[in-house]
């Protein structure tokens, strides 16, 4: 499952769009459903819970709750998701400019189970996001994300990363996720220096105000 | 008699040279290629640190990113964990510098003439470096610098650490570690303290100020230290430890070895001279600042002067350095702004001075302030401005006007230590590891007056300097 779900990024890039994206997000769904990674073993997880207090922590906050917005909040985050993205840096495929500067190097000597357990740990962890007061920003952003944008052929965020927006199948969980961090990576998506191409097509549709307000809205969710 | 007074004369120029050298930088990209990870992870623009950059420092350098050639005993003890890339780097400085005025030709008033003005240094500084991990918990930073003034290889900023880290129960992480290093403040964190503050390149053509006080680089390269430090939850810093003479090319007059250092060798520390520090960082989106203290406590043996060797026995000097520093960072991916500044006071009892007669007063004071700003436009395009004041006791000996028949430049008419000015810098980067810098030092003080502060006519902005860059490591 966990070589699978590392070419997802790839999986994403030879897709042909939205559509043919939908049909992989069932099969890859019910898929997943019935396949559970291992258990990583209890010296790849102290390993892991040393790395990510010690070195990823410096960013991403000792228990994944960063507080600079140029590094994600990890905590709560998919594991799936992680694993896939952890591989896809180890692998230098994610080609965002903060993935080559920083990632890069930090994923390049993490074995399989220490990506695992990574994932197990960061996925584990409470997620502590400042609330944020309702805005029509906000408001504009929960539309987008519950509905989409039909004029401009966006579909609605909520269809891959929840109702709630905590990510499902593979991925990611957007809830508190730091909305400039968030706005970063739709220009990447756009631009394609991060690579996937249904969020390529989305990020394209998109005008800037709407990244903006989808951003806030996330960022305003527990 | 006149010949004498020549040699002194050059003897003290020749110190002054010495004490004025350009500061010796960090800024290597072999901690770049251990890593993997960018300049950016760990420098604003180098060599000012990131928070990233000071964990990567305070846990010893160690983070890797390389193959390891190791080897294990039968019973999985870990042996050896060589990196396949050894950590090198080299760096070149290439400048020219043009002061305001030129200086007398020589020391000497009876030789009239100017020295030639425009000095091109190439080069001014060429350094090469071991930076990078030695063994699991072990690092270094290890420098070693030709420089034009000396005209030799040395040693330079140098620091050896061991470095752990424990998870506390709540999550928290606690760096310690010990440093091993030969310059008090090499081993901060912070680019607020003195080794690695602005100016991070100065020209080595310059008139310098009489004064500094002992932590601001007077004792760099002279000394070795051993610290202990703990970092916890990147946020709270304490550090403590003492440092003893450890001179560079001396030798004992009786048995010609590198030591035991005697009385041939000037300024020698008497015992250890303890040093301390405490800092509070605290980050908040991309904003980050810091507070902190630090301080060294240094007794030094008089021990030879310009008039020859002197017992290196007390009575002794002592120094008594404490000093404040704070810094703020702001980086963002398109704007960075930093704000840094120290303020270090250093209390002078000079029993050993005094006896030698190289002293008026039993003790004086002296205190430099430094507050600089800078501003880099996508790591491309910056530039820092910077205010410095030097204070103090005057002192007609220890800040001496010219004796007659000599050149002033390195005097003072009022006996004061008294220095203000600015600098100005402009930075271009076309790439990260290449700067180009203009740099502009104006001084409205200078040992003590404005104008005319040798005694001799020359005015304080007459050592402005211009001061034009090529700086690269690889």
């Amino acid at each position: 499952m966990c070589n699978i779900l590392s070419n997802r990024d790839r999986l994403f890039r030879h897709g042909r769009g939205a559509v043919g994206f939908m049909a992989l997000v069932g099969f890859l769904g019910l898929w997943t459903a019935g396949v559970q990674a291992d258990e990583p073993d209890p010296g790849a997880q102290a390993y892991a819970h040393r790395l990510a207090v010690g070195v990823c922590g410096t960013c991403h906050g000792s228990q994944g709750n960063s507080v600079q917005p140029k590094f994600p909040r990890l905590a709560g985050q998919n594991p799936n998701y992680l694993v896939a993205q952890l591989k896809n840096f180890r692998g230098q495929t994610r080609g965002d400019p903060d993935a080559i500067s920083y990632m890069w190097g930090m994923a390049g000597p993490l074995a399989d189970d220490t990506i695992d357990a990574l994932a197990k740990y960061y996925s584990s962890q409470r997620v502590v996001s400042e609330k944020v007061a309702d805005s029509s920003e906000i408001a504009h952003g929960r539309d987008i994300y519950a509905n989409g944008v039909a004029s401009e052929g966006v579909p609605a965020c909520a269809a891959c990363h929840g109702p709630d927006a905590h990510g499902m199948a593979d991925f990611p969980r957007l809830a508190g996720q730091h909305s400039q961090y968030v706005l970063k990576q739709l220009s990447s998506f756009k631009s394609n220096m991060r690579n996937v191409a249904v969020m390529h097509g989305v990020a394209q549709s998109l005008r800037l105000p709407e990244m903006r307000a989808v951003a806030a809205y996330v960022e305003s969710l527990q | 008699m006149q010949s004498n007074k020549y040699v002194l004369g050059w003897l003290a120029v020749a110190a002054f040279a010495i004490l004025s050298s350009a500061k010796p930088a960090l800024a290597v990209p072999s901690f770049a290629r251990q890593t993997g990870m960018a300049c950016e992870a760990c420098h604003t623009v180098f060599p000012e640190l990131t928070h990233f950059g000071r964990m990567f420092k305070a846990n010893g350098y160690i983070l890797d990113n390389v193959k390891q050639v190791q080897d294990v005993s039968s019973k999985k003890e870990q042996l050896l964990e060589l990196a396949s890339i050894p950590p090198l780097s080299i760096m070149l400085q290439v400048s020219y510098t043009q002061l305001r005025q030129s200086v007398p030709d020589q020391a000497n008033v009876d030789l009239p003439g100017k020295a030639q003005n425009g000095t091109v240094g190439f080069p001014q500084q060429f350094s090469l470096f071991y930076a990078g991990k030695i063994a699991p918990h072990v690092g270094a930073f290890i420098q070693a610098t030709y420089d034009n003034a000396g005209g030799t290889f040395g040693i330079d900023n140098t620091d050896l650490r061991f470095a752990d880290m424990m998870i506390l129960p709540d999550d928290h992480s606690l760096v310690y570690g010990i440093s091993l290093n030969n310059n008090p403040t090499v081993q901060d964190l912070w680019n607020s303290t003195p080794a690695f503050g602005f100016p991070y390149a100065a020209s080595n053509a310059v008139v310098s100020p009489l004064a500094a006080t002992q932590i601001d680089g007077s004792l760099a390269q002279e000394i070795a230290g051993l610290t202990a430090y703990a970092f916890w939850n990147e946020s709270v810093y304490a550090e403590v430890g003492g440092y003893r003479s450890a001179k560079q090319g001396v030798t004992n007059s009786v048995t010609g070895a590198a030591g035991p250092l005697d009385g041939t060798t000037s300024n020698v520390i008497s015992g250890v001279a303890p040093y301390w520090r405490i800092a509070y960082e605290h980050n908040w989106g991309a904003h980050s600042i810091e507070a902190g203290l630090y301080g060294l406590d240094v007794k030094l043996l008089p021990g030879a002067s310009s008039s020859g060797p002197s017992p290196l026995q007390s009575p002794y000097n002592r120094f008594k350095d404490v000093a404040q520093d704070l810094q703020y960072q702001y980086v963002g991916d398109e704007h960075i702004v930093t704000v840094q500044a120290t303020r270090i006071h250093e209390r002078m009892d000079l029993a050993g001075s005094l006896a030698a007669g190289t002293t008026a007063n039993p003790s004086n004071q002296l205190t430099t302030t430094r507050l600089w700003t800078t501003y880099y436009y996508r790591r491309r395009v910056g530039a820092t401005a910077q205010y410095f004041q030097t204070t103090g006791s005057t002192d007609p000996i220890l800040y001496p006007a010219p004796a007659p028949g000599e050149n002033g430049v390195v005097t003072s008419a009022n006996g004061s230590p008294g220095t203000r000015g600015w600098v100005a810098e402009a930075n271009y980067l076309p790439w990260l590891n290449t700067k180009l810098t203009l740099q502009y030092t104006a001084y409205t003080k200078f040992n003590g007056s404005s104008s005319s502060y040798d005694g001799l006519g020359r005015s304080a902005s007459a050592n402005n300097a211009l001061y034009l860059l090529l700086w690269f490591s690889y």
